[in-house]
């Protein structure tokens, strides 16, 4: 007996192995033991995400013969890892559209089921921002939940009785330089700003008016001046720190090391969320994003977020009456309870969003969100991933002093138009 | 009798050699049927998809060379290859030194040697995510140690490691010697063990020097398992890509880019897996071509 187990053993080892390489691409039935149909979305960290585990209670409880199940992928592997599914076959129903450029890519390769008949069927297309950044010649593949759009942070108590209300970036220069206080450990420093690209340049295209898949790059050059010179100044923590640390701009706010922080509204929620669990004594506020021109005009740039269906979806249908109920208004008040900004929008929406607990609703909170023209992070095109992995690397010799401004500016100049044929 | 043992003796044989062919094939199986599903299809695969033009999803359309061609007019391709080069040139002998000499070292009866080892082994089974995370904080440029070290010392300016274009590639190749070297030490020092003490009294007697010894009779005892750790830092050198993503992620600039790097960055964040995989090929061809130079030189030193 015991022999033939020694000799059965490995081979039923070898089937084992065998049949779970078989099943590799996602495998299950499509049902819940209790006969409710099941609805898998991918999404990014789960727990310290609010809006996602707020959205599946919200469809739930709306149609209890669902079941919504998150697959949940750390943040920064999510467009890698979403790419590796669907090239494996992946029945994943729900797939989150962290951003638009990799939207695209899964839209023109035709792994997202078409969403035009859901749009064509909305009542008043101009209540949902961001729609028509998925517009793909007259097709939608997806339909945004979130649009966030960038505004300025800051610490109530080390700003003080400074105006950051009207800020140009030449005053903001000024103020971070003002408050920044101390030495060592014990520094204060009057901002932050984040290692991301867009802090400079996506700032610069939309306030200048520059596109960033253009090839012509000088548009940044003064973006760039500010930014070096708040940095020479000593007034954010150094560019070539903040990389090498990995340091988090949630860290140096939250900790009351920087003043002020340009950051995306979705970090209201995060820092809502903290706050309620104690782990955040920051008494902060939003101010509108700091502008080129004083003409009283505030000019953002942004991001929407969309829910899209897997073409090879196991529950499709189910999975359509997720993202438009996730995407219109019922998802929006959802949304608008945990601090997030939705993309639907009415006066409702708004009275909600400013009326959660621990939001800041002064006249400056309340300005910051309605600017008058928020532009995409970075335009649609299947040169997008390429030109911003090349706008990155030099982004980063400029800030980190190994380049100078315009020799870095020429450099993009130089290698978006030989390299992205 | 004698006559009935002779004519079953050959079919119970065949009977047990059959049964244990069967055993032994048990045995292997589960991990043939492994290596061929994880390593040996994906690889002849890769060979197909370089001469397509396959985005992971649509039908592969053939494109014969284009893949190749593009390569040779690729900037990328050449930065990273030449990043390659210089990181395996640092890497290989400083590691072969490093681990060479502990071991040469810690093969003397010490008080304390087996701590040694140990602490100089304990990098090699650290996570490499934590290694990297904690060589990023000693080596920040401001508030790193390193560079603290290096001020109260007198160097004013110390460089930028993992944020200097000049230095990001020396920094990595240091970190990734710091962790290796533990590792090739337990090699050397199990070849330390196979060279005979009586060698060593013949060349004390005839009046070797301790250089004398190292190189007459510790460096060719040690020959093999020189060999074998060179070939194996040589891989592992040219296939390099852990530490960099986590330590540089290849800049600043794409002055740590490296060919692992542009092959994961060309198939998955692209989307090129065609493009992608011919540059695995050329990494593959290349490995293979200096692997087998140094079968070579070995072979032709050996004669």
């Amino acid at each position: 007996m015991r022999m033939t187990t020694t000799r059965l053993l490995p081979v039923a080892l070898a089937a084992t192995l065998f049949g779970a390489a078989a099943c590799g691409s996602g495998g299950g039935s499509g049902t819940t033991s209790d006969g409710r149909t099941v609805v898998k979305i991918a999404l990014w960290n789960y727990q310290t995400t609010p809006e996602f585990k707020a959205l599946i209670d919200g469809f739930e409880a709306k149609y209890p013969k669902i079941d919504v199940q998150p697959v949940d992928i750390l943040a920064d592997d999510y467009p890698d890892k979403v790419t590796t599914m669907l090239a494996g076959g992946d029945r994943t129903d729900v797939l989150t559209m962290k951003n638009v450029t990799d939207y695209a890519r899964y839209a023109t390769r035709g792994q997202l089921l078409p969403l035009t008949g859901s749009v064509a069927g909305l009542p008043d297309k101009s209540a949902y921002a961001g729609l028509a950044d998925y517009d793909l010649g007259g097709q939608y593949y997806a339909l945004p939940y979130r649009q966030d759009f960038w505004v300025l942070f800051y610490n109530k108590k080390l700003v003080g009785d400074a105006d950051v209300s009207h800020l140009t970036w030449s005053g903001f220069d000024s103020l971070a330089k003002q408050l920044t206080t101390g030495s060592g450990a014990s520094k204060t420093y009057g901002t932050y700003l984040h290692t991301w690209r867009s802090v400079v340049q996506a700032v610069a295209s939309a306030q200048t008016g520059g596109d960033l898949l253009g090839g012509d790059y000088g548009w940044m050059k003064d973006q760039y001046g500010i930014a070096l010179d708040v940095q020479k100044a000593g007034a954010t923590l150094p560019f070539a720190t903040a990389s090498s640390q990995k340091t988090t701009y949630d860290s140096q706010f939250t900790t009351g090391k920087a003043a002020m922080v340009p950051m995306g509204t979705w970090w209201a929620a995060a820092l809502l969320a903290e706050k309620a669990e104690g782990k955040n004594p920051v008494d902060w506020g939003m101010a509108p994003l700091p502008q080129t021109t004083a003409d009283g005009k505030t000019v953002t740039f942004g991001s929407p977020t969309a829910f899209a269906v897997n073409k090879k979806a196991r529950n499709a249908d189910a999975a359509k009456q997720f993202v438009e109920w996730a995407s219109g208004p019922q998802g929006a008040a959802v949304l608008a309870k945990v601090g997030l900004v939705p993309s639907y929008h009415d006066s409702s929406v708004t009275s909600t969003f400013f009326g959660v607990r621990g939001m800041p609703t002064d006249a400056a909170s309340r300005q910051a969100m309605q600017p008058s023209k928020v532009q995409l992070e970075m335009p649609v095109s299947d040169k997008s991933s390429d030109i911003d992995q090349i706008l990155t690397e030099e982004h980063e010799l400029v800030m980190t002093g190994e380049k100078s401004v315009d020799a870095g500016i020429k450099e993009m100049d130089h290698r978006v138009k030989t390299e992205v044929q | 009798m004698t006559t009935v043992t002779t004519r079953t003796a050959p079919a119970a044989t065949r009977r047990r050699r059959r049964r244990n062919a069967l055993i032994g094939w048990s045995f292997v199986l589960p991990n043939l049927l492994g290596f061929a599903a994880l390593t040996l299809v994906p690889v002849a695969g890769t060979f197909v998809v370089a001469f397509t033009d396959w985005d992971s999803y649509s039908t592969p359309k053939w494109v014969g060379l284009a893949n190749f061609r593009r390569m040779r007019h690729d900037d990328n391709f050449w930065t990273a290859l030449q990043n390659t080069c210089w990181y395996a040139a640092g890497h290989i002998p400083l590691t072969l030194a490093a681990s060479l000499g502990l071991a040469v070292l810690l093969n003397q009866k010490l008080r304390g040697v087996g701590i040694l080892r140990t602490a100089f082994f304990f990098p090699y089974v650290t996570s490499l995510v934590a290694v990297a995370v904690v060589w990023n904080m000693l080596l920040s440029p401001d508030i790193g140690p390193v560079n603290q070290l290096l001020r109260h010392l007198g160097w004013s300016h110390p460089p930028g490691w993992t944020t200097s274009t000049d230095w990001s590639l020396p920094a990595l190749i240091a970190t990734s010697v710091w962790r290796d070297m533990g590792y090739y030490m337990v090699l050397f020092l199990a070849g330390l063990q196979t060279i005979p003490a009586e060698l060593y009294e013949a060349a004390r007697m005839d009046g070797a020097g301790p250089w004398a010894r190292f190189r007459h009779v510790t460096m060719p005892g040690l020959r093999p398992t020189t060999f074998f750790v060179t070939v194996m830092l040589t891989i592992s050198s040219f296939k390099v890509f852990d530490l960099v993503q986590v330590m540089t992620e290849g800049g600043p600039g794409r002055s740590t880019l490296v060919l692992s790097q542009l092959i994961f960055r060309e198939g998955i964040t692209h989307g090129r897996f065609g493009y992608s995989s011919a540059v695995s090929l050329a990494l593959f061809v290349i490995v293979l071509a200096v692997t087998l130079a140094q079968f070579q030189i070995q072979r032709r030193s050996e004669r």
